[in-house]
């Protein structure tokens, strides 16, 4: 386990440091750069600038650069936020980003499961059908066209909650974010739970547990659960890409100073130091993620060995 | 069972989204207000002023939204009149003004403190004011203080001109006709022309010092103190290059400038011509007051929560960036007894329709101008909450009248009459005509002078005598084929608003002249600078909103062919006619104003297109905001109030 | 378990499984039925996947047809704006400018008074489209090296894999986000190709190992063998015998995937980074919904009902073909 471990993050680093390169390229091979916008700039002026930020040397010298700083952790200052360095804009979105996005999953992973396992055990009964038709619902209703509908019903119309805007962690303003960014999740987790408790249902030591005598409850939530929940488990990979993409969509929906934000206004702005910032703290964060989710996986699965 | 279940689902979910669309529909034209109505528990205003803050520095931004802020925090000698915008006593309590407007002397208040508890005299005002203009800084504004007499010169890091038996070169030796600076009355200010209640009874002229008899003399020479750029100018004047020869070049410093401390409450401020309008200027943003010891001890740090220090009936208390800037009653301000709010709450926000959904919940009480989008227009305007007033704007077609064939100004009065400009107005339906440069219903007592009225069939006989016959053709449209097109087009901004108005003056030229002009949109700061330096074909958007409540501020628009004229027009004769308005008292100085303003409209370097308007809500309940022509307010004198009976049902009459 | 029954091939080209012959009773033969036959009809008999299946053909033919019988009724495409500055606003569903009941605007008008409905339909057009045809590329992609790889074997194949596995751990969705930001084409048509490119490169690995899969465990079998024997060239063999024979497992995965890649690319437009204008897709019409649904909701209403149905189509269409053809579709 723990040379497994070891592996994967000596196999982590490198990745990371090909998907900045990746990014890094793709914003140098762009045509057009930061600094101007349809205007002409002096001559003189786009010299100055391009001295400034280096731009006047070979390519290779500025990759050497940037990568350089890069594995010391300092990516350097914001090109539209003035005087802003990366790191700061950073450390103060993440929290946003994470708070959200955490109890999102969290608020997925009760309900998702809660409703799986019931519809699993009253398999073809009115609860199983409706639940698996609205599991159905939310992995087809876009977020972004749920929260605005979530907004229109619950702010806008009855004024319960606030349209936008963060205004700090236990909040109102936490509510539909959330909510919105939860719905797929639970639709995903509902389904795969029911999946896979069906099919551990069905297997011989349930049977036995059964057979022992003891009490449903304790046979579903000891032993079904345990196995049953493997596929959410391993959702949870593609669960975090998915995660990415409804941050995203969320916090433009509902203005927060997220890293989701920040990140489509660096990537309109070419605001390079920023880009290759966020994209390497969201790269490292799922590979870490990947990591732990096999290490739970085994935990789980007594069967599986690495 | 099974298909039942989805039936059941399906139906329910379109049912529940026709519920919705028809339930908001519903409730949304049903209200009074434009949604809810309930006074905040505390007594904080939350108010949108715009996009983050890019400094807490007066003097830095000069932008409205930072103004805004700026007003809570920071106060200046006088302030905008809640109403009107016209100059009421701030830190300055009463003020002497000479003859010719040439001259203030301030009296300020004694009880007036920082919010660390420093005393405030008139050296502050001397910092601030130096400060302002230094090079260094780089204001933008800075153009606001060049009427203080050397302003421009040491902003611009001019120089004198000084010879060995130190004596200065004079600008009146070596002016040329159109150069010399006003000869200025040489009395000193008397408090015959007092501002505002209450008068200053019969006191002596105020002292004479040797820095005022500096200032009094006649104005040194100042040249450019970039030796290239001297060079050549002394290359162009050859009586000007032999004076130069041999005498040595002082720098114009900060202590040059016309302002002094007469003594710890009294303040003189000495400028380079006859401004009456400069009073209502001085509540300006960049005139407001910069603490000296957070600013020296702190650097550009000194606007941070920790070191900042500031003097207005707010303080800072904190500052969440891109999320929230809180400020809160400041005890140490000298009015605080009459500041009713205990703290305001700005959100910045990126985009409008976020703002006026926080606004409909309850979270925002107010928004600032401009921030309901235009397609929302019809809907809000119904709402009690909307505010109807006239905004000091105007909207109007800049004309490049340095190339043909609009430089035929035949030309350019077809272009002009060509457009049905009511028809413009009645769908705007917020805003009011234009016939010039001064927005109207916004400066009383200004005699409006009249421009052109829509005439197609003159516009069409004007551009047959310039050369450009316009024929009928048989389906009853028109067409020019002698007119150059390839030479015209319309570039505007990039907007969507911008957008529907060139459509509309496209089909109107293309209607009643027969011209197709094609259309060209460019990203904002783009498209300033390529107006600016003329180097657009044809026509161009123009939109100016005023730097303060005089007509000056419009007319001055064309008192350099540079800056924002962006048409190539100047006509010494309307200089002079707007310099010798200034000395003049104020029912005469208007008179000469529109006058000038209809020399303009006769020579039409721009088509008016309208007068604008403010566009923004306020919930019922918010009190002591009034939608005035700046949109500019004084926080001190708003309220909230609680007593339902009291609210504002309607916009609040602006005037007293 | 020892199998008793026997299995008949019926046709070379095809496996055929022991449940999928029936014997007619009284007649001595035996008459094979296909697998796609008998496919077909348990999808049939899955009530909730021909609704899925129902709707989904709808959508498609009224998104075709539907521009053109507006345009030709009503003169209204999904560009067209008013001469008349006084129709130039967003007019609620089934209303007239002056607020009066209309039949010209089923769905109302956005902000400059262009029909609902018209721009609706373009995007489903365009958000078909581009789903169908990413998808495709994809498979291309995906099938050809998936084939190669299982057919290959060995080293090759634990290389090709292990690429895949490294592809498979990038955060592909930051990149695609990068890549459209800073390519941006000048026309739109030039923008949905760059879409199609970004949106096919992504689901492709997927499918690729699924394939792969499949191929691994049939290309022991009998049929191979005689190809190879007959001396088929590999590439015959791999694309000709094989391929077919993983179709099963592929249509599932390409049901599933149209509908992921029409949200992926719903949300890139929606973030700008997709469909530009004039051109619309649900996403894009969403994000201009979105503007103004304090007061206009009805332009996020319809775009948002009309993708949602058409996804919860998709997806009920694809599990339904997967539990139809589940019985031959080993898990991949």
């Amino acid at each position: 386990m723990l040379r497994f471990t070891i592996r994967r993050l000596l196999v982590t680093i490198p990745m990371i440091l090909v998907v900045i390169t990746l990014t890094w390229g793709l914003i140098r091979l762009a045509p057009g750069n930061f600094y101007s916008g349809e205007k002409k700039i002096p001559k003189a002026v786009e010299k100055n600038i391009r001295e400034k930020y280096g731009l006047n040397k070979p390519w290779y010298v500025q990759y050497g650069r940037t990568m350089g700083h890069i594995v010391r952790l300092d990516f350097g200052d914001s090109l539209k936020y003035q005087g802003q360095s990366v790191n700061t804009i950073i450390a103060r979105s993440l929290p946003v980003s994470a708070t959200v996005g955490i109890l999102a999953y969290l608020l997925a992973l009760i309900v998702g499961i809660t409703v799986g396992s019931i519809a699993a055990l009253k398999q073809n009964s009115r609860w199983d059908y409706t639940s698996m038709a609205l599991a159905m619902l939310g992995i087809s209703i876009p977020n972004f066209v749920l929260g605005p509908l979530l907004v229109l019903l619950f702010s806008l119309a009855l004024y319960w909650l606030p349209p936008s805007r963060w205004s700090g962690f236990p909040s109102r303003s936490v509510v539909l974010p959330v909510l919105t960014l939860s719905a797929i999740y639970m639709a995903y987790i509902a389904r795969l739970t029911r999946a896979g408790m069906l099919e551990v249902l069905r297997s011989d030591y349930i049977r036995t547990a059964r057979a022992k005598g003891l009490r449903e409850r304790d046979v579903v939530i000891r032993h079904a659960l345990r196995g049953g929940i493997m596929p959410v488990v391993s959702f949870t990979g593609p669960a975090l890409a998915f995660l990415l993409t409804g941050t995203v969509v969320v916090e433009r929906i509902f203005a927060l100073p997220g890293l989701g934000n920040y990140f489509i206004q660096a990537s309109l702005n070419r605001d390079e130091p920023l880009i290759l910032g966020i994209v390497a703290f969201i790269a490292m964060t799922l590979l870490i993620m990947n990591l732990l989710v096999d290490i739970a996986y085994a935990f789980l699965d007594p069967r599986i060995r690495y | 069972m099974f298909e039942l279940t989805l039936k059941q689902i399906t139906s329910l979910i379109v049912l529940f989204a026709f519920a919705l669309a028809g339930v908001s529909c519903k409730s949304a034209q049903s209200e009074v207000f434009f949604g809810k109505t309930r006074p905040p528990d505390r007594n904080v205003l939350h108010y949108y002023t715009g996009d983050e803050p890019e400094s807490l520095d007066p003097q830095v931004s000069s932008g409205q939204p930072e103004g805004r802020i700026y007003m809570a925090l920071f106060e200046g000698l006088v302030e905008y009149d809640p109403k009107d915008m016209h100059p009421i006593p701030a830190i300055a309590e009463r003020w002497d003004i000479n003859d010719d407007f040439s001259e203030f002397v301030f009296h300020l208040r004694k009880n007036a403190r920082w919010s660390n508890g420093d005393p405030i005299n008139a050296n502050d005002f001397v910092y601030t004011f130096r400060r302002g203009l230094s090079p260094k800084l780089a204001s933008r504004n800075a153009g606001f203080g060049y009427y203080l007499r050397y302003g421009e010169a040491y902003n611009q890091g001019a120089v004198f001109v000084r010879d060995a038996s130190n004596h200065f070169l004079l600008e009146k030796d070596f002016a040329s006709e159109g150069n010399a600076s006003q000869q200025l009355s040489q009395k000193l200010s008397t408090p015959a022309q007092s501002g505002n209640k209450p008068t200053a009874q019969g006191s002596t002229p105020e002292r004479d010092t040797p820095f005022h008899q500096f200032i009094h003399s006649p104005a040194r020479l100042t040249l450019p103190g970039d030796e290239k750029t001297r060079n050549q100018l002394l290359a162009k004047d050859a009586k000007l290059k032999v004076a130069v020869a041999g005498k040595e070049f002082v720098d114009v410093k900060a202590e040059d400038i016309g302002v002094e401390a007469v003594d710890d409450y009294t303040l003189r401020l000495s400028l380079r011509q006859s401004a009456p309008f400069f009073l209502g200027l001085l509540a300006n943003q960049f005139f407001r007051l910069v603490p000296r010891t957070a600013v020296n001890t702190h650097g550009e740090q000194w606007t941070t929560p920790g070191h900042i220090v500031t003097c207005g009936p707010f303080k800072l208390k904190s500052w969440k960036p891109y999320n929230e800037l809180d400020v809160e009653r400041d005890p140490m301000y000298w009015d605080s007894a009459n500041v009713h709010l205990d703290e305001i709450d700005f959100y910045p926000l990126v985009d409008l329709p976020t703002a006026m959904n926080l606004y409909k919940v309850g979270e925002l009480d107010a928004v600032s101008n401009h921030t309901v989008p235009n397609p929302w227009v019809d809907v809000v305007r119904q709402k009690k909450d909307y505010m109807i007033a006239p905004e000091a704007a105007s909207i109007y077609i800049h004309i490049n009248t340095t190339k043909p064939p609009m430089n035929d100004v035949r030309v350019r009065k077809a272009f002009n009459m060509a457009i049905d400009k009511d028809n413009w107005i009645k769908w705007r339906k917020i805003v009011k005509p234009l016939d010039g440069i001064m927005p109207e219903g916004i400066f009383s007592g200004y005699p409006y002078p009249n421009g052109d009225r829509f005439d197609a069939e003159k516009a069409r006989q004007l551009l047959a005598q310039a050369g450009y016959p316009v024929t009928k053709k048989g389906d009853g449209s028109y067409e020019c084929p002698t007119f150059p097109v390839d030479q015209v087009e319309y570039t505007f901004p990039t907007a969507s608003t911008n957008k529907t108005m060139a459509e509309f003056m496209q089909a109107q030229w293309k209607q009643n002249l027969g011209i197709t002009i094609s259309l060209r949109s460019m990203e904002f700061k783009t498209f300033i600078a390529y107006r600016a330096n003329l180097e657009y074909k044809g026509m161009a958007f123009g939109a100016f909103s005023a730097d303060y409540l005089d007509p000056y501020t419009f007319s001055s628009i064309f008192y350099t062919p540079t800056g924002d004229n962006g048409t190539g027009w100047w006509d010494q004769k309307y200089v002079d006619m707007l310099d010798e308005a200034n000395t003049l008292p104020a029912p005469r100085r208007f008179e000469l104003l529109a006058r000038a303003e209809q020399l303009m409209i006769d020579a039409q370097p721009i088509i008016p297109i309208e007068t604008g308007a403010v566009n923004w809500t306020k919930k019922p309940y918010v009190k002591g905001l009034y939608p005035n022509a700046g949109s500019l307010f004084a926080w001190k004198y708003v309220y909230i109030e609680r007593d339902p009976s009291k609210w504002d049902y309607s916009t609040p009459t602006l005037t007293n | 378990m020892e199998d008793e029954r026997p299995i008949i091939h019926t046709d070379p080209e095809f496996a055929v499984a022991e449940a999928d012959v029936r014997v007619i009773e009284g007649s001595g033969t035996l008459i094979g039925t296909s697998l796609w036959r008998d496919a077909w009809r348990r999808l049939l008999k899955n009530k909730l996947a021909v609704f899925g299946l129902i709707v989904v053909i709808t959508i498609t033919v009224v998104s075709l047809i539907g521009p053109l019988i507006i345009k030709a009724a009503t003169g209204y495409t999904y560009d067209f704006i008013p001469n008349n500055v006084v129709l130039i606003k967003s007019m609620p569903p089934l209303t007239g400018p002056d607020g009066s009941f209309s039949w010209a605007h089923p769905m109302g008008t956005d902000n400059s008074g262009r029909d609902l409905l018209a721009r609706v339909l373009l995007g489903g057009r365009i958000s078909l489209m581009v789903g169908i045809i990413s998808t495709m590329v994809s498979l291309i992609i995906g099938i050809s090296y998936g084939a190669v790889a299982g057919y290959l074997g060995g080293r090759i194949d634990n290389l090709m894999m292990r690429l895949v596995d490294v592809l498979y751990s990038l955060p592909y969705i930051i990149l695609v986000i990068v890549l459209l930001a800073m390519f941006r084409s000048k026309t739109p048509v030039g923008q949905l190709v760059l879409l199609f490119i970004a949106l096919g490169s992504v689901s492709w690995l997927t499918m690729a190992r699924i394939v792969r899969g499949q191929v691994l465990s049939l290309k022991n079998q009998e049929f191979v063998l005689a190809a190879r024997a007959t001396g088929v060239s590999t590439t015959r063999i791999i694309f000709r015998h094989l391929v077919p024979n993983t179709l099963g497992p592929v249509i599932v995965y390409a049901t599933l995937t149209i509908p992921s890649v029409m949200l992926t690319e719903a949300f890139l437009s929606f973030l700008g980074f997709g469909v530009q204008p004039p051109l619309a897709s649900w996403g894009s019409l969403a994000a201009d919904g979105i503007q103004s649904i304090a007061i206009f909701p009805w332009q996020l209403i319809f775009p948002g009902v009309t993708m949602a149905l058409t996804l919860f189509s998709l997806n009920f269409l694809g599990d339904g073909l997967r539990d139809a053809l589940d019985p031959q579709m080993r898990k991949a």
